[in-house]
């Protein structure tokens, strides 16, 4: 090592010094840290809406406090991590949702990128939390668990719940309705969300399958009043109501992912997908 | 200890192994043996997928954790954009782990995934379009769930072979200090 022999070999000062420097620099990325250096975070936004939380429809939620965070001109910035997002206009409402610029990226080359994401690898940090259980907090304050925890049960079981009543109120064909009900839902939710990818906006591909999931809340409300009470009339206005009340829940999380230009091409579709389902509610027997 | 007998190391983590295979198994047989005695499709639909969730949620968040020593997960950063994570334990911590509970995890895991995929082409050739529903959301579920520890195993793999080249990247500029300090 030079150390020993600096003693015979007279260095230049500097020299050593470099030297130690060089040494002590080699032996700190040794021995700390990960692999792959994680890129560094910009300061943490304002502590998030508690409200994000709540899967309740935006009529329920109280008035929303005002909004101090800085105006970040990408997609609506979604400190609820991945808590299945509720049909509730993302940071700022629908108003200024809609003042803000879009960065829109154009062109369907961009659109599974933006829509999944991209992956990071590396090192378990703390390891006592990790034993814990769970994942790290990305940011004190919000909560961790993204689509995969017990999460994005909930929108799966609006629409497994939505095909039961379905099932329960047909009198023939139980099984098929069913599998009809859930296979249009399903296949209809990851069909508008690549919609909304490949008109150039920008979505998180869980956040809007989870939205539309529990959107359909109103929609399993209508059934379930339609196969207590037999009226077709009854019907008709129920099923009418909550499909106006599913849109205008939709609503202002699509289009705020989209282009202005672009709105009505995004949520023309998840409008008459609800209608479709409003109808299979009319028409079961 | 008697010398003639091999040490076999014994299962680390019987209680975790047992719900790692566990919810697997059910979710199969309910789906295999329901069609002999129930009539009623909503009800193995339910059944079966509910026992897939509960299976993913086992092994993404309890098992693989303390089996291999691996998780991932999915978080939106600062940005608003969504990143996928994968993590694993250093390098001592996983050569520790039980040889048995991760050849178990791993292999359970694959053959669900291969069992899936045979009940599903049974229904396809049964044309029955409703069980192939379930088959497919069973195997969604498997799926993710081996990509995603797959990956978080690549990432592993890469990790030790940048760890080993840092190592040896320092051996090396020691050595050539030294012979530079000696000229």
């Amino acid at each position: 090592m030079s150390h020993s022999h600096s003693d015979t070999v007279p260095l230049h000062a500097s020299s050593q010094s470099d030297i130690d420097e060089i040494e002590n620099l080699i032996n700190a990325t040794v021995h700390s840290g990960p692999a792959t250096v994680l890129p560094a975070r910009p300061p943490a936004p304002p502590r998030p809406d508690p409200r994000l939380l709540l899967p309740l429809p935006p009529f329920l939620h109280p008035p929303e406090p005002p909004r101090s965070s800085p105006t970040r001109s990408s997609s609506p910035p979604w400190p609820g991590g991945g808590r299945p997002p509720p049909p509730l206009p993302p940071s700022g409402g629908g108003g200024s949702g809609r003042g803000r610029g879009h960065r829109v990226r154009a062109g369907p080359e961009h659109a599974h990128g933006a829509g999944l994401g991209h992956g990071e690898a590396g090192h378990v940090e703390d390891r006592e939390q990790f034993e814990a259980g769970g994942v790290p907090e990305p940011v004190p304050g919000r909560p961790r668990e993204g689509a995969e925890g017990l999460g994005s049960l909930g929108p799966f079981f609006f629409i497994v719940f939505l095909g039961l009543v379905l099932s329960w109120s047909a009198s023939v064909k139980k099984s098929e309705v069913f599998a009809v009900a859930f296979a249009v839902l399903a296949a209809g939710a990851v069909i508008l969300t690549l919609n909304v990818l490949l008109l150039g906006g920008h979505i998180i591909f869980f956040q809007s399958l989870s939205l539309l999931g529990y959107c359909l809340f109103p929609l399993d409300v209508g059934a379930l009043i339609c196969l207590l009470k037999d009226n077709v009339i009854l019907k008709v206005i129920v099923v009418s109501v909550t499909l106006a009340w599913s849109s205008w829940a939709a609503y202002p999380f699509m289009s705020s992912a989209v282009n202005p230009r672009r709105k009505a091409l995004a949520l023309y579709p998840v409008f008459l997908m609800y209608v479709s389902v409003g109808f299979l509610i009319i028409a079961i027997d | 200890m008697d010398p003639s007998q091999p040490v076999v190391e014994n299962y680390a983590n019987p209680r975790t192994c047992f719900f790692h295979v566990a919810f697997k198994a059910a979710a199969l047989a309910f789906y295999i043996l329901s069609a002999l005695f129930f009539d009623n499709f909503v009800i193995i639909f339910v059944v079966t997928v509910f026992l897939a969730a509960l299976d993913f949620w086992v092994v993404k968040n309890v098992s693989g954790r303390i089996l291999v020593g691996l998780r991932w997960w999915n978080e939106i950063n600062d940005n608003g954009e969504s990143v996928w994570r994968f993590e694993c334990l250093d390098q001592e911590s996983l050569a520790r782990m039980n040889k048995k509970d991760s050849w178990l995890f791993w292999w359970t895991l694959y053959l669900t995934a291969v069992l899936w995929t045979i009940l599903g082409i049974f229904s396809l050739i049964r044309f029955q379009a409703d069980y192939l529903l379930v088959v497919g959301v069973c195997l969604t579920l498997s799926v993710a769930n081996i990509v995603g520890f797959t990956k978080c195993r690549k990432d592993a793999k890469k990790q030790i072979q940048a760890f080993a080249t840092q190592t040896i990247a320092t051996r090396f500029s020691s050595t050539l200090q030294s012979a530079f300090s000696v000229v």
